[in-house]
């Protein structure tokens, strides 16, 4: 066994980003909207939109965990 | 892994580059200073740990020691991290009451950002938060505050039940729903905070990792074409650099805000 | 492979597992007791002293609107007592001008009156100085005319007529014809 790369976990990954990808586009993209009908709310919607954020992103990183077991 | 999966991987890393060795876990873990035994706990990530604790110390405390009415450089900028944590994060997320909790949030915020920022910082390159020991420990210092904050504010069975058993709800819910919010209240929150952070830094380290030692092994490769297309390469981990100077500041940030954000669910009446 | 240039570099020998990555309990420790030691140094002399700039900032900053709103009041007060001044003047102006506008008028009537009364009187002095001639020349002349006719006449009747009774009734009779002769002569 030279390494823990595998083929496998990159896939593992690859996978594991797709939901996310799409979850945080959404996110800012509603974020960005929002801002732009209404700028004076962005102190309102920054907590918001980055907790979403937060939360999406963590699948993310379990799925790059997941790919090194 | 299974022995097929690894099969795989060793061809397709055989066929790309001739025994070119990615980055991997290996990158992570280190030999202690000392090589004949003692003090074997002493390691980079800690010393480099250590160091980001004493320079986020020698910035605030010399940027707070001029108290000039019109700031300097310096102390602007030193008070501009203390401010955007203060107004950006603290009062605008907690709200009323918020300076009991401005000291933990910047000095979170700053030590998270520094250790980060040593993962692009010449001469240490390694986010210590990538070592899952540091993050937990600052996790470990949220969990208790907004725990202590809780339990101060409704009694310690008044704050549990005020989480498991949020009031509005239809009773057949209750039973599906306490587990799930104890267990999110107690070990959700903590892990992912620091999970969160670990893995960022260890993904944007290996990211660098495979481009900079990836375009290294390129240009000195026998083969032409690689020799092309190293530059690239190269130019990438530049590029992947300064993202990574950014994903560090924002994670700092994040780190921060989740911290403010679960202060003051625990502060509110209501759930 | 050798990646990071200060000692203790990292292993890059195979077969390392996802566990090699669990917190290591020195790691935990050194981040607990680390981020306690900062939080409590820093909060203790950092961070008060920048709640205090603020403070002292926003003190200066009030204090400053502050000093500017009493300077602006008193430019103001300045400029009503400016104004009140001037208005004054102005009224003082017009008073001096109005009471120069009657003293003017005033002269002039004065003036005139006192140009038409010396003209009056000059005028009834020369008639009076005229009067007074034209008595004393009539006297004068009556008396002259009296005495040629009686010369005259003494020549001619050639007599002297030394009785004055008598002459003079005669000379009175004759003026009398005389002006209400030259009387009618002038009508």
């Amino acid at each position: 066994m030279e390494n823990n790369i595998t083929l496998a976990g990159p896939l593992v990954y690859a996978l594991a980003t797709l939901g996310p990808g799409i979850g945080i586009g959404l996110i800012f993209s509603a974020y960005v909207s929002g801002v732009a009908r209404q700028p004076e709310a962005n102190s309102i919607l920054r907590p918001i939109a980055f907790l979403g954020f937060a939360l999406v992103e963590i699948l993310a990183l379990i799925g790059l965990v997941f790919a090194f077991l | 892994m299974s022995s097929a999966a690894f099969a795989l991987s060793h061809n397709f890393v055989a066929a790309a580059g001739e025994g070119f060795t990615p980055p991997g876990l290996g990158e992570f873990i280190f030999q202690p200073y000392f090589s004949d035994g003692t003090l074997p706990w002493l390691t980079k990530p800690l010393v480099a740990s250590v160091f980001a604790a004493v320079v986020v110390m020698v910035f605030f405390l010399v940027g707070s020691r001029q108290r000039a009415l019109v700031p300097g450089r310096f102390q602007f900028a030193v008070e501009s991290v203390y401010t955007f944590v203060r107004n950006g994060i603290a009062r605008d997320v907690i709200g009323h009451g918020f300076e009991k909790y401005v000291p933990y949030l910047v000095t979170a915020f700053a030590f998270i950002a520094v250790s980060n920022l040593f993962g692009v910082i010449p001469g240490i390159q390694f986010p210590t938060l990538a070592r899952l020991g540091f993050p937990l420990a600052l996790a470990l210092f949220s969990w208790a505050i907004y725990l202590g904050i809780g339990i101060k504010r409704a009694g310690f069975f008044g704050y549990f039940k005020s989480v498991m058993f949020p009031p509005g709800l239809p009773v057949f819910i209750y039973p599906l729903l306490a587990p799930i919010e104890l267990i999110q209240v107690l070990l959700i929150r903590p892990f992912s905070l620091a999970l969160r952070l670990t893995a960022n830094m260890f993904a944007g380290h290996i990211l660098l990792l495979l481009f900079t030692l990836g375009g290294t092994y390129m240009l000195f490769n026998e083969s032409v074409l690689l020799k092309v297309l190293a530059p690239f390469a190269l130019a990438s981990a530049v590029g992947l650099t300064s993202f990574e100077a950014f994903i560090q500041v924002l994670q700092a940030y994040i780190f921060t805000l989740l911290s403010a954000l679960y202060i003051a669910e625990a502060m509110s009446e209501e759930h | 492979m050798s990646f990071n240039l200060i000692a203790s570099t990292a292993i890059t020998a195979s077969g390392e597992s996802i566990s090699s990555l669990l917190p290591k309990i020195e790691e935990l420790l050194v981040g607990i007791v680390g981020f306690a030691v900062l939080l409590f140094i820093l909060k203790k002399f950092a961070y008060p002293q920048f709640e205090a700039t603020f403070q002292e900032r926003t003190a200066a900053i009030e204090g400053g609107i502050e000093k500017a709103e009493k300077a602006q009041e008193q430019a103001s007060a300045a400029l009503a007592q400016y104004q009140a001044q001037l208005a004054d003047a102005r009224g003082e102006a017009s008073t001096i001008r109005s009471e120069a506008q009657a003293d003017r008028a005033r002269i002039v009537e004065e003036a005139r009156s006192e140009a038409t009364a010396a003209a009056e009187q000059v005028t009834s002095r020369a008639a009076a100085q005229m009067e007074a001639d034209r008595l004393a020349a009539k006297a004068e002349l009556s008396a002259e005319v009296g005495r040629i006719a009686l010369d005259l006449a003494s020549r001619v009747v050639g007599e002297a007529l030394t009785d004055d009774a008598r002459a003079r009734a005669t000379v009175d009779r004759f003026i009398a014809d005389l002006e209400s002769s030259t009387q009618e002569g002038t009508r």
